[in-house]
């Protein structure tokens, strides 16, 4: 026994002496694997009340704990727009800048920042002061679906889109839109926008981003009566865009152009009989099997088209029908799913400015990812 | 007070709607249905002087209740330092906006509200308010209250804006 207890006394002893603490090296910073893991998102946070120092935080939904919650950030100055490519490893950000602060000289930039190091690595100056300072949504700011153009649209109240080649980044064309607004990606090197009479135009470009082919369409909704959001979930090509009054209309942007598709109704005779409406600020996604996610509140009426809601609702956009119905924990504002075979489903809650967790194929919630240096994050992108 | 408090807050309220607003809205429909190339954008001058708070006026400008803000979308100007109808000291006022049509409780008429942004200082940072009613979404510019409109100023930096009643929506009178 007394053996024993000299041993475990020795062991102890050389145990303590090797715990001591080695010098570490300074100097080091992280790095982050590219591609990402899955379940990592971005938060989108405009910083309302101090909007020339909004940032993005790349979050791994999974963890809720800190340490490991926040994998970096990144900057986007007077509400930024944000658009990826994950070919390119890079995000692009548009944003504004003033040469003293809060005034003197503005200068429109899109910067360019790279996955693995977060790091700015390029900008690409946007000329004309023209930028389009809004609240922040996904077609703001995207890549053409071949991946060599960049559209950033402008508001100054003349509405265009500034195209960008990635590869010599600089602007090489602005298009003027008749009154129309954003960029849905089109065709393989194309877009569309929709238009303030109801209409829509459709635009495919060369590869000097000069227009090969554009077409102007009739009105095909009512902007008064029944609005569509500008927000759609595009799957496969289709862009599913829901309607203030709870339609959903289809608009095909495979082709060239885009053809107007099919309008079919996303309620029951009882749900429209409650006002079941879709609203909030981003309140459609889709998952990678190509499921969609719409935040639905009831009791819907004139003004309450951003409100958020207590549900998301989730169609089957082939079978045109509603395969699940999500009771939230806490009401949503902002939707957003990853793009794996396992997804998560994220909702922002717009009273603590968190972001609760579920698992999307059963709406089971998991957990809330709160205290990451947010203030207002207005919406969310999955990695894609 | 958080701004999407007032969402929250907002989905259990139900606000009336006007027939005359909806025509309003159509005639300026129809007008830009007309062909421009450019949004109609209304020019509001605003002119100084309190509103709010009196019997033709009711209710308190710096709460978002208060019937002009039916279609705002940022901070009140009345808890800014300025009022409903002028910006704060060292600030622009932009000229060209989008515009609500509320109805004022006192007198049940509609009114078209010019909502100009007061432009040059950085967010006021209280009586942050929301309400959508006729806010249609981007791709119609004038009724949208997503943009920031401080457009034609000498800095594009938002801070507050104003409500200022331009008219009555009908024109009859």
């Amino acid at each position: 026994m007394l053996k024993k207890l000299l041993v475990l006394a020795l062991f102890l002893s050389a145990g303590s002496a090797g715990a001591e603490l080695k010098p570490e090296p300074l100097g080091r910073v992280e790095t982050l694997p590219v591609p990402y893991p899955p379940h990592w998102v971005i938060a989108h946070d405009a910083a309302f009340h101090h909007m020339l120092d909004g940032k993005f935080i790349l979050l791994d939904a999974e963890s809720p704990q800190p340490g490991r919650l926040i994998k970096g950030t990144f900057n986007g100055s007077f509400v930024g727009h944000f658009a990826q490519s994950a070919a390119r490893k890079e995000f692009y950000v548009s944003e504004t800048f003033f040469s003293r602060g809060s005034r003197g000289e503005r200068t429109d930039v899109v910067t360019i920042y790279d996955m693995a190091t977060l790091a700015p690595k390029d900008e690409i100056l946007l000329p004309g002061a023209k930028r389009g300072n809004m609240i922040p949504g996904r077609y703001n700011l995207h890549v053409t679906n071949d991946g060599s153009l960049l559209l950033s649209y402008n508001f100054n109240p003349a509405t265009s889109i500034s195209v960008i080649d990635i590869d010599a980044k600089r602007v090489v064309n602005e298009i003027t839109l008749p009154s129309c607004a954003l960029a849905y990606p089109t065709g393989k090197r194309g877009f569309s926008s929709l238009c303030g009479n109801g209409g829509m135009v459709s635009f495919q470009l060369d590869k000097q981003g000069q227009v090969a082919s554009q077409q102007r369409f009739d009105p095909f909704f009512d902007v008064d009566k029944d609005a569509l959001f500008e927000k759609p979930a595009i799957i496969n090509g289709v862009g599913y865009f829901p309607t203030f009054q709870g339609y959903m209309q289809e608009i095909d942007f495979n082709g060239d152009l885009a053809k107007v598709g099919r309008r079919w109704d996303m309620l029951s005779k009882d749900e429209r009989a409650a006002n079941w409406r879709p609203g909030g600020l981003q309140l459609t996604a889709a998952d990678g099997a190509g499921r969609m996610y719409v935040i639905m509140h009831p009791d819907g009426h004139e003004g309450t088209h951003k409100d958020g809601g207590p549900e998301v609702w989730v169609y089957d956009v082939k079978k045109r029908a509603r395969v699940q119905r999500i009771e939230l924990k806490n009401w949503g504002i902002s939707v957003e799913v990853t793009q794996d075979k396992e997804p998560l489903m994220l909702i922002i809650n717009p009273e603590s400015m968190t972001v609760d967790v579920y698992t999307a194929k059963t709406g089971e919630y998991r957990h809330t990812l709160g205290d990451f240096g947010q203030e207002t994050p207005l919406l969310l992108h999955a990695v894609r | 007070m958080n701004w999407l408090d007032h969402l929250v807050e907002r989905c259990t309220r139900r606000i009336a709607q006007s027939t005359s607003r909806r025509s309003f809205l159509t005639r300026l429909g129809t007008a830009l249905v007309g062909g421009a190339a450019l949004p109609l954008l209304p020019v509001a001058r605003a002119a100084a002087g309190q509103a709010g708070g009196t019997d033709a006026d009711p209710g308190d400008p710096t709460s978002c209740d208060y019937w002009r803000n039916c279609a705002i979308d940022g901070y009140l100007c009345a808890c800014c330092g300025g009022t409903t109808t002028t910006c704060p000291p060292g600030t622009e006022m932009s000229a060209i906006t989008w515009i609500g049509t509320c109805r004022n409780p006192a007198d049940g008429k509609d009114y078209i509200i010019s909502y100009n942004d007061c432009c040059g200082k950085t967010s006021c940072g209280t009586c942050l308010c929301q309400r959508n009613e006729s806010d249609r979404p981007v791709y119609r510019p004038h009724t949208a209250n997503d943009y920031n409109w401080c457009i034609g100023t000498k800095s594009a930096v938002y801070h507050c804006t104003v409500t200022v009643n331009i008219g009555l929506a009908t024109g009859a009178s």
